[in-house]
């Protein structure tokens, strides 16, 4: 990989070189002649820096994928405001330092008509920084951690269903509806050292002590734990009616296993992000039946975007698009139905307050579902609930897009 | 805290302890006989365990079968390495350069892994996984349980080894005096060699093991490494029973005092008991003077 890094190096700054040039032209021109800010006329240019390269280029990627399918979509459905959609993407290599600067000059010199948002909390917060410093609106597809919404960030939308916190929230609410009988009494939790993981479960937690579940082991583990049976062994003991994992992949893996050889019965078990992977069944066999996970984005959910949406990207791509495209997706929803509301996608200022107001007070029907905010940008939905039935992962809540019953109590591992 | 959670944690931490001995006999190993610190054996042990997937996922057999193949492969590549990479180093600071030695070698392992199998979590699905057998109202994982009798009857062959035979004997004079030995008319290199052999085929027994109930991915050995290094200072370098003790120890404490603690404090138990063995008897407590027995 290394010797690849010079030419695209060097390709990279030869790139820069150009556009320094053209710019410079263009705003000579731009002087003498009819002022003209952006693209042409007849376009809308969005201005994205995305981690294409580095640390989170997987992701990065992703997300990609789904904004250049949804920007294609768009222009192959008459644009925005009947003029074409083009994307001016930068790479800036997973360097929190490089995105700020690139969002710099997407705005300051490239003068886009508007802005999305990069991938992960990191990129997110000093992006959103210096769109909020030129007054224009930032939605996001990544940064679900509390402090992208601590920063006090006047232009921020998450285009997802919910922060880390509510991704059990459907959950919650279908267990403190339970009749009083059959409610589960106790909950043990056992949660990664880690903002998100831990975010989701202690979510659900708060939630199910508020509605009388008493909490009989709340465990945190590091994130290089590797043996697992000691805290089974706790959470077996307490013998409690139900519980939560806030989970990685392999530790959530291993400490369902290392439950399963203890043979503890629980009456529901969650776990966030493993039971979702595709590895899981393959790692724990024939013992899924019943585990329970939060999810932001299924193929599967019949809202009519998120139908055609798949469709598109299928016909595209040849395969299912996952949740980085769908999130990326939905931030090109989101922002389109602003512009479209509106009637406007300007550069200056007063456009630019105008979507973000307009986002504030209203609701937008997504690929992942209706989504609407808070004032500090935190989408109002709910994570859906899955759980695993016959060998497979089907959505169990909300009810009115359910593929299966939700079963409970959890059969026997 | 109830009576069976303690029979339990007892149990777990007995079982672990084993694991954890057999884990860090290759290690104790090496250092015994050249001084070598291998940073490496926890990358060998993530190699063995990949294997041992590998060949169920191709053959669909147990993976314990698998042992009959790396085993023998890994005896070699340790033979092969201490020869053409660990004694060309120069004695004066062999034991600061086998770290960066290693280090690279650890590396370049994780690095091959990543490539050949990608960065996914494995796991290798076994149809006893989650089977257990009850005792006393405690439950014993079956495949815990196979892991610790692996330990048992490696530790076992590698002491009978090293105490019973002509090959023993002659690595242990070589660990106590490289030139004594020599002026007896034993090659030192080539018993070094087997010695470091020796070594690797533990891990490649240690990361059967381990895989047999863990999740592996490449880049796991360094969560690994460090209690193991811990474990064989705490044994007295060199001393397979001190490491194994030590080993033992290590793994019931931690899994007792998981139960008050939590888990991110009962793991501080290495490198607190590393602090005390450093600060109070910096040959260790189990091993005596280095190296000295087995």
């Amino acid at each position: 990989m290394p010797f690849t890094k010079t030419p695209t190096a060097s390709k990279r700054s030869r790139a820069a070189l150009t556009a320094t040039a053209a710019l410079a032209l263009a705003s000579t021109l731009a002087a003498c002649g009819a002022a003209e800010e952006g693209g042409s006329e007849d376009e809308i240019v969005i201005g994205i820096s995305l981690p294409l390269t580095g640390d989170f280029s997987e992701p990065g990627k992703g997300i990609q994928r789904g904004y250049e399918a949804w920007a294609e979509y768009v222009n192959a459905n008459g644009g925005l405001l009947g003029r074409d959609v083009r994307l001016e993407m930068l790479d800036d290599q997973s360097s929190a330092e490089r995105v700020a600067a690139d969002y710099e000059k997407l705005i300051n010199q490239e003068q886009v008509d508007l802005v999305v948002g990069p991938f992960s909390t990191r990129l997110v917060i000093p992006a959103a920084q210096v769109a909020q410093d030129y007054g224009y609106l930032f939605v996001e597809p990544a940064g679900a951690a509390p402090e992208v919404f601590e920063e006090g960030f006047e232009n921020l939308f998450y285009a997802a269903p919910a922060v880390a916190d509510d991704h059990y929230k459907l959950l919650a609410e279908h267990i403190l509806a339970m009749p009083e009988a059959e409610r589960p009494k106790t909950a043990a939790y056992a949660s990664m050292d880690d903002p998100f993981a831990q975010g989701t479960a202690y979510g659900l937690k708060d939630a199910l002590e508020e509605g009388g579940v008493k909490t009989v082991v709340d465990e945190v583990y590091p994130p290089n734990t590797t043996d697992f049976s000691s805290i089974a062994a706790k959470i077996a003991d307490s013998k409690a009616d139900i519980v939560v994992g806030g989970s990685q992949y392999q530790d959530g893996v291993n400490l369902i296993v290392a439950l399963q050889q203890l043979d503890y019965q629980p009456k529901l078990a969650a776990f966030s992000t493993a039971p979702t992977e595709t590895e899981f069944a393959e790692a724990i066999g024939d013992k899924t039946q019943g585990v329970i996970a939060p999810t932001g984005y299924t193929t599967k959910a019949d809202y009519p975007e998120n139908q055609e949406f798949v469709k598109f990207y299928e016909e595209k791509h040849g395969e299912a698009p996952g949740e980085d495209e769908a999130n990326a997706w939905t931030t090109g929803q989101v922002v389109a139905a602003a512009v479209e509301a509106v009637e406007c996608a300007e550069p200056d200022p007063e456009c630019q307050a105008q979507l973000i107001d307009w986002l504030r007070e209203n609701e937008v029907d997504t690929v992942v579902g209706p989504l609407s905010w808070d004032d500090k940008g935190r989408p109002q939905s709910a994570h859906m609930i899955q759980q695993w039935v016959d060998g497979e992962i089907k959505i169990v809540l909300p009810e009115d897009q359910a593929e299966a019953e939700f079963v409970f109590p959890k059969p026997a591992w | 805290m109830s009576a069976s959670l303690l029979l339990q944690s007892l149990i777990l931490g007995l079982l672990l302890g084993g694991l954890y001995a057999l884990l860090a006999a290759g290690l104790t190993l090496y250092f015994g006989v050249m001084r070598v610190v291998m940073i490496a054996h926890s990358a060998f042990l993530i190699l063995a365990a990949y294997l041992a997937w590998f060949f169920t996922k191709q053959t669909g057999l147990d993976p314990l079968l698998s042992l009959f193949i790396t085993v023998p492969l890994f005896f070699a590549a340790g033979y092969g390495m201490q020869r053409a990479l660990l004694s060309r180093l120069r004695p004066a600071t062999l034991t600061m350069m086998s770290v960066l030695l290693t280090f690279a070698i650890a590396l370049v392992i994780e690095g091959g892994l990543g490539y050949l199998f990608s960065g996914t979590q494995r796991r290798i699905q076994l149809g006893y996984s989650g089977a257990s057998l009850e005792l006393w109202g405690a439950r014993i994982a079956v495949v815990k349980l196979i892991a610790f009798g692996l330990a048992a009857v490696s530790l076992l062959a590698l002491f009978l080894l090293l105490k019973k035979t002509r090959f023993g004997q002659a690595l242990r004079a070589t660990i106590q005096h490289r030139e004594a030995a020599q002026l007896l008319g034993i090659d030192t290199d080539r018993i070094a060699g087997f010695g470091f052999g020796l070594g690797l085929a533990t891990a490649a027994v240690g990361g059967t093991a381990l895989a047999l109930d863990a999740t592996i991915y490449p880049s796991l050995h360094w969560h690994w490494i460090g209690p193991l290094m811990a474990i064989i200072v705490i044994g007295g370098l060199g001393s397979i029973p001190g490491a194994a003790i030590a080993a033992m120890l290590l793994g019931v404490t931690q899994a007792l005092l998981q139960i008050p603690m939590g888990t991110t404090w009962a793991q501080t138990v290495f490198y607190v008991a590393l602090f005390a063995t450093l600060m109070f008897r910096p040959q260790g407590f189990f091993g005596g003077r280095l190296a000295q027995r087995f």
